[in-house]
């Protein structure tokens, strides 16, 4: 087993999951040293009934919260200064955020706000630039939910933040938020939190406490990922798979940023398309191209994905290409499960050579075995469906 | 793989380990903003230069306040309370505990006090009576088997009143943990074998008990494999670098998987051999690991045979009948047993007749067992084992755990 010579890891964060997980708030919160939290989520939440449930899970509590369920897809600055303004004249002392995307970011960008001042969030843009544990944040996942929302990152404006004082104290993942999605935002979910927990058990930075998340994450997605696409009346399945995201989070936020991550990441942007439907297409062909230049953890990653019997009867030497395999044949099953409209996508995707090319400089893959030519030959396969 | 209809986990200690890493101690207490630590320790770690190791290596960079290492190999309220009062005087802001179980418990202890300015620590007994986050503490474990580093209970022992108090709460999870390798590099072979089995003992309940979660199982698995990786050769070879710090990965890993997933019946009748006889605990998980996975068999003998994977590897597991893999792994812990014992030189003892004190005493005389079995029947940590027991129950499997032999399979009740 792969240990390497000195390893940090850290994860502050509690995971309640599973029935009623939302009643322990007041609990919880209590522990926290809070009493009064101002809950953030996305302007769809309300309509969908989510904001309600956090709502009822309160009302024997004797707390009284605040809400705003008005964060657009694309926030502002404007909106951080509004919040403040409520967090600080309404005595808040705590976040909640629902969901993933931009009510979390939101929630993790205004903490650092109600943690300091208004200006900290441009001071403390960057990686690693917060330097004190800031006000309690608890994560409540839904379906959508990529893992981004537990981890130690946040996009907001314009700005990447990275720290791990942005990972909430909490996440509480409750059947009643995990509710069903349509397919690409599901799918598009998982095979984020699936690029991220493959590139943590096989890349730098890789060690024993990241790999139990990721070892984790790997196996609840392959193990309902297809169902849930197939049948989003799964439940279990989704609680599964947002615990396998949430876990997914955690790792990542351990570990260094992986090649399928980066170039999938640009290229959702660059081309308009869910990200985690363009690291899916991608991971598989990073890890072969990985596996022809030595990459020697690979062979291990057949274990989450496929579990003991099947690691223990696949010859040695075939190991890592069938942990390659398993992810196109996931990606094929996903495809199917869905009457196609995922493989439509990502068959329709227009790349021109020049966007190609563009996407591998601004990725920032800075390896021997991934220099700009050698990113922009993955894309071109992933285009081509090679 | 299944989904509990609830669980919950949390492990929010900072985790350093390596070859190296006494040296990120001065560091990671400024990132806690502490700047005069209280050393605690015992007396063993000081006279195997332990100290001098962690001295060195925080190199005159922190201003350490006081040493205290007078920690007794039981935990004790007075020693306790006598400690906070020196944390206190010296003006203390944190606490580094280097040592074993008792040493990362009477630290906790000594946080509760200095933190919630109490006199009673009785107030804060049980489960989460504590509410808010204590001082600093850094943990720095020199055995590979508690897991102190990352649970969140403490037991401190009142030997005036007889009684043992137990305290749970995340806040009493230490800040940060450093494991380093250096640190077990001299650890005497019967120890480590001693604290390597009761790292498995941790693994294997959490992996195969009542509370378990898809998280608690992967950092059991993990664990699992490096203990069957590394513990016979470390006790072989107690210089073995590369294995020592496999066996502290292992059992920080281990020290997870059952801070977050409970135990079961290994543990409720070793902490009753423990009280009753005073045998160590990690000799007696050693010992009832295997009764305890035979007794359960009929209920997750399935996850049991799981664990032959971790523990033997890809090609033997591919090679047992599935229907055979769970007595393969209770074979294997036996072996693991017996090789231990050649290992020692005849001290690890692989039954409770063998097991004898520093005088060569036998330290569980037969007619104990019924005292045992009673004790047991008042430890919570049977409400995880699969199966139930009464006091028939525990006496029949002591009787063969006395013995050495396996357990007589018409005999285990099946509910």
């Amino acid at each position: 087993m792969y240990l390497p010579e000195r390893y940090e890891f850290f994860c502050p964060v509690k995971i309640n999951s599973g029935k009623r997980a939302l009643e322990q708030l007041p609990f919880e919160l209590d522990a926290l040293n809070a009493r009064k939290p101002l809950v953030i989520a996305g302007n769809d939440a309300g309509e969908k009934g989510l904001v309600g449930v956090i709502i009822d899970a309160f009302k024997d509590s004797g707390l009284a919260i605040g809400i705003h369920d008005g964060v657009p897809s694309a926030p502002d600055l404007r909106l951080i200064r509004e919040l403040f303004n409520i967090y600080r004249d309404r005595g808040h002392d705590a976040l909640i955020a629902i969901g993933g995307g931009s009510a979390a970011d939101t929630a993790k960008v205004l903490n650092i706000a109600v943690s300091g001042k208004p200006e900290d969030i441009e001071g403390c843009a960057g990686e690693n630039l917060i330097k004190k544990p800031l006000k309690p944040l608890i994560i409540v996942p839904t379906t959508a939910g990529t893992g981004y929302e537990v981890s130690k990152y946040a996009f907001f404006a314009g700005r990447d933040y990275a720290s791990h004082f942005l990972m909430p104290n909490l996440a509480v993942i409750d059947p009643r938020m995990t509710i069903p999605e349509d397919a690409v935002t599901t799918a598009a979910a998982a095979l984020i939190a699936l690029t991220h927990a493959a590139e943590a058990y096989t890349g730098a930075g890789k060690n024993p406490l990241a790999d139990a998340y990721a070892y984790t994450a790997i196996q609840l997605i392959m193990e309902n990922l297809v169902n849930v696409i197939g049948d989003q009346r799964d439940k279990n399945g989704r609680l599964s798979l947002a615990n396998a995201n949430a876990l997914a989070g955690c790792a990542f936020s351990n570990v260094a940023l992986g090649v399928a991550h980066k170039l999938g990441k640009v290229m959702g942007d660059l081309c308009g398309l869910p990200p985690g439907l363009c690291m899916g297409m991608l991971l598989p062909r990073v890890l072969e191209r990985e596996m022809s230049e030595g990459g020697y953890h690979i062979a291990d990653l057949l274990l989450p994905l496929a579990g003991f019997d099947t690691y223990a009867s696949t010859a040695a030497d075939m190991k890592a290409r069938r942990a390659a395999e398993i992810i196109h044949d996931l990606l094929k099953d996903l495809s199917a499960a869905n009457g196609g409209v995922i493989s439509r996508i990502w068959k329709d995707i227009q790349v021109s050579e020049d966007t190609l090319q563009d996407i591998a400089q601004r990725a920032g893959v800075n390896e021997a075995s991934f220099d700009i030519d050698g990113c922009a030959k993955i894309l071109r396969e992933a285009r081509e469906g090679r | 793989m299944d989904m509990p209809a609830y669980y919950e986990f949390c492990c929010r200690v900072k985790i350093i380990s390596g070859h190296d890493v006494l040296e990120r101690i001065p560091a990671t207490l400024a990132e806690l903003t502490a700047r005069r630590p209280m050393i605690v320790t015992d007396k063993g770690v000081v006279g195997a230069g332990l100290i001098n190791v962690v001295v060195n290596a925080i190199g005159g960079r922190v201003d350490i306040t006081a040493i205290a290492d007078d920690v007794p190999p039981d935990s004790d309220l007075r020693i306790v309370n006598s400690l906070a009062r020196l944390y206190r005087e010296k003006g203390c802001d944190s606490l580094l505990a280097i040592g074993g179980g008792s040493v990362m418990d009477t630290a906790k202890g000594i946080n509760i006090i200095v933190s919630e300015e109490a006199d009673d620590l009785m107030r804060f007994s049980g489960a989460n009576a504590l509410k808010r986050a204590l001082r600093p503490l850094i943990a720095i474990p020199t055995t590979a088997g508690t897991g102190s580093e990352v649970t969140l209970v403490a037991v401190i022992k009142d030997h005036e009143k007889h009684l043992k108090m137990a305290f749970v709460s995340n806040f009493l999870l230490p800040n940060a943990c450093v494991v380093d390798s250096r640190m077990t590099l001299t650890l005497p072979p019967a120890a480590t074998a001693a604290t390597g089995m009761d790292a498995l003992s941790h693994a294997v309940e959490a992996y195969t008990c009542l509370a378990k979660n898809p998280l608690s199982d992967a950092h059991a698995l993990a664990a699992t494999r490096l203990i069957s990786d590394n513990l016979l050769k470390v006790t072989l070879n107690p210089g073995d670098k590369e294995g020592r710090l496999g066996m502290a990965s292992a059992a920080t890993l281990a020290g997870i998987a059952f801070g977050n997933s409970m135990v079961g019946m290994v543990h409720t009748l070793g902490h009753s051999v423990g009280s009753v006889c005073g045998v160590p605990h990690g000799a007696c998980m050693a010992i009832l690991l295997p009764y305890g996975l035979e007794y359960n068999m009929h209920k997750n003998g399935h996850l049991t045979a799981e664990l032959l994977f971790p523990m033997a590897g890809a090609p033997v597991y591919a090679a047992t009948p599935k229907e055979e893999r769970a007595q393969a792994v209770i074979a294997l812990i036996r072996r693991m047993n017996q090789e231990l014992y050649e290992a020692t030189g005849g001290r690890h003892a692989r039954f409770f007749k063998e097991a004898l004190d520093r005088d060569g005493r036998e330290m569980v005389p037969k007619e104990r067992l019924p005292d045992i079995a009673e004790t047991a029947l008042r430890d919570g940590s049977i409400s995880y084992n699969p199966e139930d027991l009464d006091y028939d129950d525990f006496l029949m499997v002591m009787e063969a755990a006395w013995e050495g032999r396996p357990l007589d399979t018409g005999l285990i009740r099946k509910g």
